[in-house]
């Protein structure tokens, strides 16, 4: 079925598309924290909506597929989850807008202390977005796993990052509300880890036939 | 076709029973805190692998009926929407995991203060779940408008909480460790109702063939 095959190829296409605008904002988010730049932090909020009008697309793109073209096996098992995956992409993309938000309010104060654990975070982070993306559109490899590995640490920095705040706070605090907001920042980044890791474990159940979802690293 | 209609109604009854697990997690979570019960919140961290099995099997039964029966139209629409709420009430289910794992850590230290918006919080969250399901497997008799409603009520309380404890947090920084903590159950539980939104808003979609995500709820419901 020509047909059928373009539009799943177009369907492939349009999720890339959805990843790299929501990859943008994630970055985008990040740079405007560090760079103390509100004008692109305003940016993040006012693209959210492009991000919202595409998942919906691809959703109901989804839905006509299922219902016209009657999939059967790899090719259902392919758009059932792509209509998962949009979900989570969709909400790393309000994880940035929420990220520009507190940005916003913490430029409007001076700088607490240098950025170390955020950076280091936003960067695995991103790295997982990228590679639960690639291994969503190449098919079946190993990358998937190897994100979900990169999650514990991102786990881990959010933890130093929310002890090394908390001393902050204690020895000063003046310094509460904006240490506070950092440690929001830090758990915004954690979730959109964990929504790399999501769809890293679908893509592993899209190859295997099998759901990894809920069980534990070591059985990996 | 009478072997789809039973299963159709089975799989309604698997989503309420999820549903149902997801409510006594969420109100156990809430528990453990406000009565400092350990053992609750233990409780909540182990049967949180049962919410798993069952999202994961309810999964796989919406693709075994879209492979096997091919359904159109309205009971695409249903199942379809079915594997989505499933998603949403195990993310609750992780998050009441959270609430009762920092209830587990809030519980070796003394009380800050009564929990009083909390409990609140999370009652709220339960009507939400508990309506939203109701117009699920009722057919669309009544829209979860009110769902939606409930959901700012949650978030007011979520700043209204966290202003409170910043407060505690700038007149005593011995207690930032614990206030932060109970601010993030604060956020679990203003997530939990997120969720339970997504679900009222699916179920929108059920109904009216509609999708109203990331639409201006007032004007449009």
């Amino acid at each position: 079925m020509a047909i059928f095959d373009d539009e799943l190829r177009a369907l492939k296409e349009r999720v890339l598309e959805l990843g790299s605008m929501v990859e943008t904002a994630i970055s985008d988010s990040v740079r405007s924290l560090i760079e103390r730049d509100n004008g692109l932090a305003n940016e993040v909020i006012k693209k959210d909506h492009l991000i919202n009008a595409l998942e919906v697309r691809i959703d109901e793109e989804c839905i006509r597929l299922i219902a016209l073209r009657q999939p059967m096996a790899r090719d259902l098992r392919f758009i059932t989850t792509t209509m998962k995956v949009t979900t989570d992409l969709e909400r790393m993309g309000d994880l940035a807008v929420n990220i520009a938000e507190r940005v916003l309010e913490l430029n409007e104060e001076p700088q607490l202390k240098p950025f170390v654990n955020i950076p280091k975070m936003a960067e695995t982070t991103q790295s997982m977005v990228r590679d639960a993306l690639d291994s969503f559109v190449t098919g079946c490899s190993r990358l998937p796993y190897e994100v979900i590995k990169r999650d514990d640490e991102v786990d881990d920095l959010t933890v130093n990052n929310f002890k090394e705040l908390l001393s902050f706070m204690i020895r000063d605090p003046k310094i509460i509300p904006l240490a506070v907001k950092r440690t929001y920042i830090a758990k915004y980044l954690e979730r959109i880890a964990d929504h790399a890791t999501n769809i890293a474990e679908m893509v592993i159940y899209m190859c295997k036939g099998k759901l990894i979802r809920h069980t534990t690293t070591e059985d990996l | 076709m009478a072997i789809f209609d039973n299963e159709l109604r089975a799989l309604k009854e698997k989503v309420l029973t999820l549903g149902s697990m997801v409510e006594t997690a969420i109100h156990d979570s809430v528990q453990s805190l406000v009565e400092r019960d350990n053992n609750l919140a233990r409780e909540v961290v182990i049967n949180d692998h049962e919410i798993n099995a069952f999202d994961v099997e309810i999964d796989e039964e919406c693709i075994r009926l879209i492979a096997l029966r091919q359904p159109k139209a309205r009971d695409l629409r249903f199942i379809i929407t079915a594997m989505k709420i499933t998603t949403d009430l195990e993310r609750m289910g992780d998050l009441a995991v959270n609430i009762a794992e920092r209830a587990l850590e809030l519980n070796e230290e003394p009380i800050l203060k009564p929990y009083i918006d909390i409990p609140r919080m999370a009652e709220i969250s339960q009507v939400m779940v508990k309506n939203s399901l109701d117009a699920f497997v009722r057919g669309c008799t009544k829209l979860p408008n009110e769902v939606i409603k409930m959901d700012e009520e949650v978030d007011k309380l979520n700043v209204q909480v966290f202003n409170e404890l910043l407060f505690y947090m700038i007149q005593d920084p011995n207690t930032v460790s614990r206030a932060t903590r109970i601010t993030y159950v604060s956020k679990y539980l203003e997530r939990i109702a997120d969720h339970a939104t997504n679900i009222a808003e699916m179920v929108f979609y059920l109904c009216k063939g509609k999708i109203i995500r990331h639409m201006e709820i007032k004007q449009e419901v």
